[in-house]
């Protein structure tokens, strides 16, 4: 007898533990639900249909029809054309291979140096990180008036110091590209610098979102091993670079995938600044802003879909790869 | 967990139902109009883009018509921005469209051809439409013919011709060009090619974009709707492009870029003819009032008043004449309109078909949007009008023009005439010497498959 009221004890304390953990469950969940129905109808779902209408016919107004792999086929027969998306490849390419360092470069050198103990400190800090807040399409209206090639300030203060005034967003014309070496580029006073460099000079404006995670991980480098090394005899230079760099590689990877991902994503900036089509000669149209014509300017949903799983390969590729070589650079400490 | 953190559980829950239910309750209050529809007439659902002072005439159009009427009721509702198309298909494949549209893109036939528009004969009469056929004019029909059917009606055209600041030819001792010759002559007396300091001012420089416009000038056709076939390589095109291109040798692509670009930072963006950064200039008919406003401003300074002129584009030999590239705003009535009768009597008020050309007139004076008929420019009140503004003459010869042509109206219509404008800025801008046979070859193989694609979709 005494054995069954045990059991039924037992039983009925099961019972009410499984009740709390289901009212705690439903608890949970009504709380997370706004974010869970969002997870799910802005995330998941766009993400798992856009999947499938990459492989469909659709223009938003008729039903989607299954093709198969021809929008990946139209892909690749343009990368081995030079057309459509192999043009959107490379301006990217460009735009993030050159945005992405130099951020990198000017984040960590700003950094160190805002990281001194000078008179005004918090002054040029907050100078420096004053721009990333200003809303992007403001800057890039700001941007399109300073780079203005007739009197845009830029081009005033070259001309006033004798210089040579490039067309930024006028020009289709590369920096870094076979092109720029002939010489016919360089002659009539047009060197080759254009949209696309004009983008990349943009692009170094908000970089200090970056510089403040730079001057918080040089803040937490230990002043002992700094002293260590000012006893061995190290200058600023060997100091900078034995102590510093090596202990900010965590960061700097962080800000290459952080940074390499925003700029092969950039779009808001690029569609200003090209009149919304890739202009002047295509120069800007980048793999975001075809995706975006094609989508809904060219009804091509499909196609568009394609691309856009075409940008996440890639992406992903990229980011694989940074990990993968990270293991070479960024330094962990002692395992 | 105890009963008290249960019941914060609940009330939780029952908070964010609240705020839901209040939220979608809101949006009646939200999206409500203050235009009652009278209880016996049809709502007609009018999506356009005007903003501004445009808006105001759009809504006394639709009082106008509201009050001629006793079936429908016309309710505007402006829609300002780049996205009226992206709305437009939400709101199609969500089963919901208006019941008419105004757009300004190249889109009739790629909409018509997908399903998303109506051709004019699912709402019209035969008859109707065979005497609109005939009533308007060969450009405003062009403009919305495809597959040899009506997919909507323009509301008003936008022609191009060159205006020309005749004060300041004059002082050079030139006058309006006539010949492709004469618009060179002027371009190089006021800007001699060579100058070692950044120009002040150019006779004309051509825009890239233009390219629409002088290649039926040249005597060229951007397509064959006969066979299909995309005919950029054609001699006159080239010719056309080859003529553009000339002046990126005579200045430099550098000088041509920092000279157009500096015509967006002129304060408030004013016509750059006024401030003799040219003398001639192509724009739409929309400046005959900016000229207007701008000698009125003069004459009250007490300066001397310039003078201007609007001539159709010079012929080169062969060439035709008074030809171009012709746009437009259409209207256009979306499969699934409710009220798709009611929008087609709108349609026909609007425009002056049927006997309404007087109440047209009216409404393309307030705008100062060229009419779509000869029948509508010799209303009186149009006539007066022309009077008061002689400038807008020639934009109205121009509009009668058997040479004035559209983007073509094929599907991948948008594609089309971004390549075209892209070719050309391409040629324009190179810093190399261009090879425009190779350029022109390959934008047409280019952008054939891309139209064949189109055509060949659904």
């Amino acid at each position: 007898m005494q054995h069954h009221a045990d059991s039924s004890d037992i039983a009925e304390t099961a019972s009410r533990e499984s009740r709390r953990r289901w009212r705690s469950w439903i608890t949970a969940a009504g709380f997370a639900s706004p974010w869970l129905v969002g997870l799910l109808a802005l995330f998941i779902y766009p993400f798992v249909v856009s999947l499938y209408w990459s492989f469909c016919q659709y223009d938003l107004i008729n039903p989607p029809r299954f093709v198969g792999m021809e929008n990946y086929q139209q892909l690749a027969n343009e990368i081995a054309t030079g057309t459509g998306i192999a043009h959107a490849l490379w301006n990217t390419g460009y735009y993030a291979l050159l945005s992405v360092p130099l951020s990198i470069i000017l984040g960590v050198g700003l950094a160190t140096l805002l990281s001194c103990d000078i008179r005004g400190q918090s002054i040029f800090r907050t100078l420096f990180y004053l721009p990333s807040v200003i809303p992007v399409v403001a800057a890039s209206i700001l941007w399109m008036w300073l780079l203005n090639p007739a009197d845009g300030l830029v081009n005033s203060v070259l001309g006033s110091l004798g210089l040579w005034q490039p067309q930024w967003f006028a020009s289709p014309a590369e920096l870094v590209s076979p092109d720029s070496l002939t010489e016919a580029a360089w002659a009539n006073n047009s060197a080759p610098i254009g949209s696309k460099d004009a983008l990349v000079l943009m692009s170094l404006w908000g970089m200090g979102n970056f510089m403040v995670i730079y001057l918080a991980a040089i803040g937490d480098i230990p002043k002992s091993l700094y002293e260590a090394a000012r006893i061995d005899g190290a200058g600023p230079i060997r100091r900078f670079v034995n102590v510093t760099l090596p202990l900010l590689t965590p960061i700097i990877f962080f800000n290459l995938v952080m940074g390499l991902i925003q700029s092969v994503q950039a779009f808001t900036q690029i569609y200003i600044v090209s009149e919304g089509r890739g202009a002047p000669a295509d120069s800007t149209l980048v793999i975001s802003l075809h995706l975006f014509l094609s989508a809904f300017q060219h009804l091509n949903m499909g196609y568009a879909s394609a691309v856009a799983w075409l940008l996440f390969a890639l992406l992903g590729i990229a980011t694989w790869f940074l990990f993968t070589t990270s293991r070479r650079w960024v330094y962990e400490g002692v395992r | 967990m105890n009963a008290s953190s249960s019941l914060r559980g609940m009330l939780a829950i029952a908070l964010i139902a609240v705020l839901g239910i209040g939220l979608l309750a809101s949006q009646q209050w939200l999206t409500a109009s203050d235009v009652q529809v009278p209880s016996d007439r049809e709502e007609v659902v009018f999506w356009h883009f005007w903003g501004g002072a445009d808006r105001a005439i759009v809504e006394d159009v639709a009082k106008r018509f509201n009050e001629s009427q006793n079936e429908y009721y016309v309710r505007p509702i402006a829609m300002p921005g780049n996205n009226l198309d992206l709305k437009f298909f939400l709101s199609v494949t969500g089963g919901d469209p208006p019941d008419l549209l105004n757009i300004d893109d190249p889109v009739i036939a790629d909409w018509g051809h997908r399903g998303a528009i109506l051709a004019l004969d699912e709402v019209a009469t035969p008859d109707e439409v065979e005497r609109l056929q005939v009533w308007l004019f060969p450009a405003a029909r062009r403009l919305v013919t495809y597959e040899n059917r009506l997919y909507g009606v323009p509301n008003g055209l936008d022609i191009r011709a060159l205006y020309v600041n005749k004060t300041m030819l004059a002082r050079y001792g030139l006058s309006s060009p006539k010949t492709i010759a004469d618009l060179d002559h002027i371009a190089e007396t006021i800007a001699p090619p060579g100058q070692s300091k950044p120009y002040q001012h150019h006779g004309y420089l051509p825009d890239s974009r233009r390219i629409w416009a002088w290649g039926p000038v040249f005597g060229g056709r951007f397509y064959d709707s006969s066979d299909g076939q995309v005919t950029l390589t054609s001699p006159e095109i080239e010719s056309a492009l080859t003529w553009m291109v000339s002046y990126r040798d005579r200045y430099g692509p550098s000088e041509i870029a920092r000279f157009r670009h500096g015509d967006q930072s002129l304060p408030g963006k004013t016509f750059p003819l006024f401030a003799e950064r040219y003398a001639v200039v192509m724009d739409g008919q929309w400046r005959v009032h900016d000229i207007r406003a701008f000698q009125k401003s003069q004459a009250e300074k007490r300066e001397e008043v310039t003078q201007f002129d609007a001539i159709p584009l010079p012929v080169p030999p062969g060439g035709k004449p008074n030809a171009g590239w012709v746009n437009g705003n259409n209207f256009v009535i979306p499969r699934g309109a409710n009220a798709s009768r009611g929008a087609w009597e709108f349609i026909k008020f609007w425009c002056g078909f049927d006997g309404q050309e007087a109440a047209a007139a009216k409404t393309c004076v307030a705008g100062g949007w060229i009419p779509v008929s000869q029948h509508v420019v010799d209303e009186p009140t149009f006539q007066q009008f022309l009077d008061e503004e002689p400038l807008f003459r020639t934009f109205i010869e121009l509009a009668g023009s058997e040479n004035q042509y559209p983007v073509p109206v094929i599907p991948g219509a948008p594609y089309f005439n971004n390549e075209v404008k892209n070719l050309a800025e391409s040629a324009m801008s190179s810093p190399k010497e261009p090879d425009l046979p190779q350029m022109l070859k390959e934008a047409e193989a280019r952008i054939q498959s891309q139209i064949d694609r189109a055509r060949n979709e659904q």
